[in-house]
């Protein structure tokens, strides 16, 4: 690991550079790094303003009465009729919050069904799972209204919450971990002892396995939290609406001309919606990263 | 795979007999069981409906009768379905070999250790990962929005002239534009990881041959790192063919911009939801699929007469 560390830095004239060219990579990086965060910029700047100065003033630059307070304040009500912000964000952390817990139990439960057992057809069932990944979910939420019209799921927050419970990545993922940190030893060691295998899995698999947990539930928090495909179609009402639909029918009526103040709740609703998965993606950065790595290692 | 499987199944045979085995592998099952279920009631049964939905048709008058493919008819010949698909090739075309080669740039001079800083560049270059489609579409419609969006001025500025990044010529790069910023960061990420597993000793003994840095890029790490990028090529691409999200905010803002069938993901929502033809909708979303399918198995087969898939 600490050799790892110092390799971080390789002293660049190992490689016969010039300083120059490591000034002008830097330089390329500041300019992506600028472009990456320059929409984010706008819209703290911007969550600052009333509807008329983010029109009339610069973008980049703070103007007129600081009403950030007001803006957000605002997010409680129903402006013109649109649906309130705050029950959008109550309803995006229940769906995420239990579709994301439920997708971590069952590629758990999945991950080391497929890792440490090799039943007639495992195999096979596998790469049947793995090649789910290509079907295009825009392809499949349109099905999946049609079959809720029949048995009742439209308008039903389990119509978003079930479907958000499977995760294929997250089986990939649960799979790999298993294989690399639940010893077989310890299984049959547990079995000698008369241990039932689910307590098994309970109790030797699963602590074992935390990391791993937490890089699935966070994959699967994030895919829920930005889903607005499958919410846009089986969500009529829009008590029930998440963050992603809520903002995008407000960005559709605060352009048709309504005289009703929604630029600033669009903007500063916006900030709202993506700061919990910047801090949250911020502070376990680890964990993401991990999922990456797996990923990695499916090519 | 399979071969150790079988190995393991000899060995399980020599060490207790074949009943020992059968009971310690039957419980895998019932742990797959649960995920398998749910795959089964919302992947595939929602799938063979919409293909057996797509096979009738519903009218006011007469109510829902058996149509075979004619809903596929319409489909098929429908201008504004293909003018959509061409799009969206198109947009594939361009924008998942420019995410992946800026990716592959960054992971590939990060991973050198020539830039200071790289921590923070990694860092910043992955949140727009945690920031929704829906939402990086309103900010930057507000950045170039034209007469008042600040890119749209600092173009102006500069004495680019007025650029209407809506403008029926300029949308497309508009958007290509914005999933770049969506999605460098998480192919560059992956590509990072990807390049860091390689040994370290292969670097060393290249710089030691007096190899210069961009040699050892591209003739040692890529190929080294091929599989990686072939796979985003397929995540990528399976992404860029659905395109919906970007188009349908960006067409919130400027309705003109964004047409019926802009892409095919647009033109399945707006016959479906838009126009209530739910049985039309369901062949033009099976239609959708079975080009996306065909993309992929395609693709899998040329990589694998390469010889790059194993």
């Amino acid at each position: 690991m600490s050799r790892q560390r110092s390799a971080e830095l390789v002293p660049a004239h190992l490689y016969g550079l010039r300083r120059g060219t490591t000034v002008v990579l830097t330089v390329i990086s500041s300019l992506f790094a600028l472009f990456i965060l320059g929409p984010l910029i706008w819209l703290v700047i911007n969550a600052t303003k009333d509807q008329a100065d983010v029109y009339d003033s610069f973008g980049f630059w703070f103007s007129g009465p600081f009403r950030l307070f007001q803006n957000v304040a605002a997010l409680g009500q129903d402006v013109s009729g649109a649906g309130i912000f705050v029950q959008w964000l109550g309803n995006t952390l229940l769906y995420a919050g239990v579709g994301a817990v439920g997708a971590t139990i069952l590629s758990a439960l999945a991950g080391y069904g497929f890792a440490r057992f090799s039943f007639r057809g495992s195999n096979a069932l596998f790469f049947g799972v793995m090649a789910t990944l290509l079907v295009p979910i825009t392809s499949l939420a349109l099905p999946l209204f049609l079959v809720y019209a029949k048995v009742g799921l439209v308008n039903s927050i389990w119509g978003m919450i079930l479907p958000s419970t499977v995760s294929v990545i997250g089986i990939l993922l649960m799979r790999t971990f298993i294989e690399s940190s639940v010893p077989k030893e310890l299984i049959e060691a547990a079995r000698i002892d008369g241990a039932s295998e689910f307590g098994i899995f309970l109790r030797i698999a699963v602590p074992l396995t935390v990391p791993g947990l937490l890089t699935v539930l966070l994959i699967t928090v994030v895919a829920v939290w930005n889903n607005y495909f499958l919410p846009l179609i089986i969500f009529s009402q829009n008590n029930l609406y998440p963050l992603t639909v809520g903002l995008a029918s407000i960005s559709a009526s605060a352009e048709t001309g309504t005289k009703a103040d929604l630029v600033p709740i669009l903007i500063s609703g916006g900030l709202i919606t993506v700061l919990p998965l910047i801090v949250l993606f911020l502070v376990l950065e680890r964990y993401f990263r991990a999922g990456a790595l797996q990923g990695s290692l499916t090519g | 795979m399979a071969v150790q499987a079988v190995q393991a199944r000899r060995r399980r045979a020599r060490a207790g007999g074949g009943r020992n085995s059968r009971v310690r592998q039957w419980p895998g099952a019932i742990f797959i069981a649960p995920h398998m279920l749910m795959l089964g009631l919302f992947m595939l049964v929602p799938t063979v409906f919409a293909i057996y939905t797509s096979l009738y048709t519903s009218k006011l008058v007469g109510g829902t009768t058996f149509s075979g493919l004619a809903n596929y008819a319409i489909v098929l010949q429908s201008g504004a379905f293909w003018d959509g698909v061409g799009r969206v090739l198109l947009f594939a075309v361009i924008q998942v070999p420019v995410t992946i080669a800026i990716a592959f740039f960054f992971a590939a001079i990060f991973d050198a250790g020539i830039v200071r800083g790289s921590r923070f560049f990694r860092t910043v270059f992955f949140v727009p990962f945690a920031v929704p489609g829906v939402v990086a579409s309103v900010m930057w419609s507000f950045l170039l929005l034209p007469g008042f969006g600040p890119y749209a001025e600092i173009g102006q500025a500069l004495g680019l002239g007025k650029i209407n990044f809506f403008s029926s010529q300029l949308i497309l790069p508009t958007i290509i534009l914005i999933v770049i910023w969506e999605f460098t960061g998480y192919n560059m990420t992956i590509l990072f990881t990807s390049l860091k597993s390689i040994p370290r000793e292969v670097t060393e003994a290249a710089i030691v041959e007096g190899a210069s840095l961009w040699r050892i890029i591209l003739t040692i790490k890529l190929p080294m790192v091929m599989p990686s990028v072939v796979m985003l090529v397929f995540l990528n691409t399976v992404g860029a063919l659905q395109l919906f999200t970007e188009p349908s905010i960006l067409g919130a803002f400027q309705p003109q911009a964004i047409s019926f069938g802009f892409t095919p993901s647009l033109f399945v929502y707006n016959t479906a939801v838009g126009s209530g033809e739910y049985n039309l909708g369901a062949a033009a979303a099976v239609v959708l699929a079975l080009i996306i399918g065909a993309i992929s198995v395609g693709g899998f087969a040329v990589r694998r007469r390469n010889g790059e898939f194993r």
